[in-house]
């Protein structure tokens, strides 16, 4: 580890210790209080008792984690990559700005998980319909900040790109897409953080696995233990998904504005 | 209605603009007259309504690829850096950059940018920005130059000395530019020919021919002709009631 490391290490921890501290001391109150309050294993448990409860359950957390991940990673690409090029369609193209765009708009306008119950009628409890719900809550903020950054190339850029005569494609290539970038990730990382609440709001309404459906099951069988190890697995798998979309958008665009001065 | 550069096609009436091979001309004129629609008419790329545009000897009917633009807000795109942002324009163009080497060393050399190629765009303070993005506009060496404000927003020290830059690299060079401003002290200094534009409806008014030797220093500007120039074009404003 160079000391350069070491050294940005030490500023992150002197302005982030306060933080630290703050975690610590919520999850000690937690501890303490449900001695101070005699509150029932029922109700709530200590969270020195979440971790060691929900390892003796670990392989069954560890395969639902996996199935709602599939899930929820699923859902998620198909609405990037169907997204992306519609949205980009959509800017090009006078007709589908016309018809399909404000469709678009007012489908938004609908929350998507209220069609779940619908879907789980229509195709069963398998990994189709939460995969469909999933691209449901991720496809629109996508597509609508694609058509936003695809549209609005500065004049200045537009008229230099005019000017060099070059062919719709090369601006395309070598402006519009770099320029568009950076509105793209709005969008994409919106999805990102919603997927994880569309997959489990999917099996809440009919599944017999993954996460969502953990959670249901243990509170109903009076184990809010388990079902906080659910949540918190729900959690860092939000967690994930919004890592990998950060770290592609800091090496796809590290001039933006943004990514600067971490 | 004419608040934008954007705005009615007949904010400006061109009424036969005639620009000649290696001319620097201003036009001048008080903000939303519609000198940048005028501007990009001689570019080709707004539709004219009325009159002509004649560049370089000949008339401007279509969009023209043979010019460098330059605008008060930078074309460097910030995704490249400043040599990145300069091959643009050839790449663009389907030139080669390698071919270009030691014209693009000549251009950064003379705006003072030698040393500064793997710089990104936000790393350069404004005038720097403006001096790259002029190096942009000259390296496949257009015919001619247009000048959107391109100073407008710097400080007056900097202004100055990219004025400077500017006018050696149109006497080095001699492209025909055609420099919108709204400084008429800057009409002044930089060219040999000033439009003046008319407020609302825009329109070219005069053609006043500046006989002041070249280069045009800051010593030049104390003397009593130059002074007299801003005098005369400062009454023709005052007539129009904009100052």
């Amino acid at each position: 580890m160079s000391a350069k490391t070491l050294s940005r290490i030490g500023r992150w921890l002197s302005e982030s210790w306060m933080m630290f501290a703050f975690f610590i001391a919520f999850f000690w109150f937690w501890e303490q209080s449900i001695d101070w309050f005699e509150i029932p294993e029922y109700i709530l448990t200590k969270p020195s008792a979440i971790v060691s409860n929900a390892s003796a359950d670990l392989p069954r957390l560890m395969e639902y984690t996996y199935i709602t991940g599939l899930e929820t990673i699923l859902g998620f690409l198909v609405a990037v990559l169907l997204a992306l090029p519609l949205g980009l369609a959509i800017t090009f193209s006078s007709i589908l700005r016309r018809t399909i765009y404000p469709f678009f708009v007012s489908v938004e306008m609908v929350p998507k998980i209220a069609f779940a119950p619908l879907f789980i009628s229509w195709l069963g409890f398998g990994l189709l319909p939460k995969v469909i719900i999933v691209f449901l809550v991720c496809f629109f903020p996508i597509v609508l900040n694609a058509i936003l950054a695809f549209g609005s190339l500065s004049t200045e850029l537009d008229r230099f790109a005019k000017v060099t005569g070059a062919s719709g494609w090369k601006v395309f290539l070598k402006i519009r897409i770099p320029y568009a970038l950076p509105q793209c990730f709005v969008g994409i990382k919106y999805a990102a953080i919603n997927a994880t609440v569309g997959a489990a709001i999917a099996e809440f309404i009919g599944s017999d696995q993954g996460l969502g459906f953990y959670i249901q099951i243990v509170t109903g069988n009076m184990r809010p233990d388990l079902a906080f190890a659910g949540i918190f697995l729900l959690t860092l798998l939000g967690l994930g998904m919004f890592g990998m979309v950060t770290l592609l958008e800091r090496m796809m665009i590290p001039w933006h504005i943004s990514q600067r001065r971490r | 209605m004419f608040e934008t550069d954007d705005g009615p096609l007949n904010a400006v009436d061109p009424s036969d603009l005639e620009i000649g091979k290696g001319d620097f001309v201003s036009l001048l004129g008080p903000s939303g007259c519609g000198k940048s629609t005028l501007l990009m008419m001689i570019a080709g790329l707004e539709e004219r309504t009325t009159g002509s545009i004649v560049l370089n000897g000949t008339p401007v009917n279509r969009p023209r690829n043979d010019v460098g633009v330059m605008f008060q807000e930078s074309t460097l795109v910030p995704w490249r850096s400043v040599l990145g942002n300069i091959h643009l324009q050839l790449e663009m163009r389907g030139m080669n950059p390698e071919a270009h080497t030691s014209k693009v060393k000549e251009l950064l050399n003379s705006v003072s940018l030698d040393g500064m190629e793997q710089m990104m765009p936000h790393e350069l303070s404004g005038g720097m920005q403006q001096r790259a993005a002029l190096c942009q506009a000259l390296i496949h060496q257009p015919e001619t130059l247009l000048l959107d404000e391109p100073l407008g927003k710097l400080d007056a020290m900097t202004r100055e000395n990219i004025r400077r830059d500017l006018q050696r690299l149109w006497m080095d060079e001699r492209p025909t530019v055609v420099m919108v401003t709204h400084s008429i002290e800057e009409a002044v200094q930089m060219s040999n020919r000033i439009f003046i534009i008319t407020p609302r409806p825009g329109r070219v008014d005069q053609v006043i021919e500046v006989d002041l030797p070249f280069p045009r220093d800051l010593e030049i500007k104390r003397e009593a002709r130059f002074g007299a120039y801003m005098a005369d074009i400062q009454a023709v404003f005052q007539g129009y009631g904009v100052i």
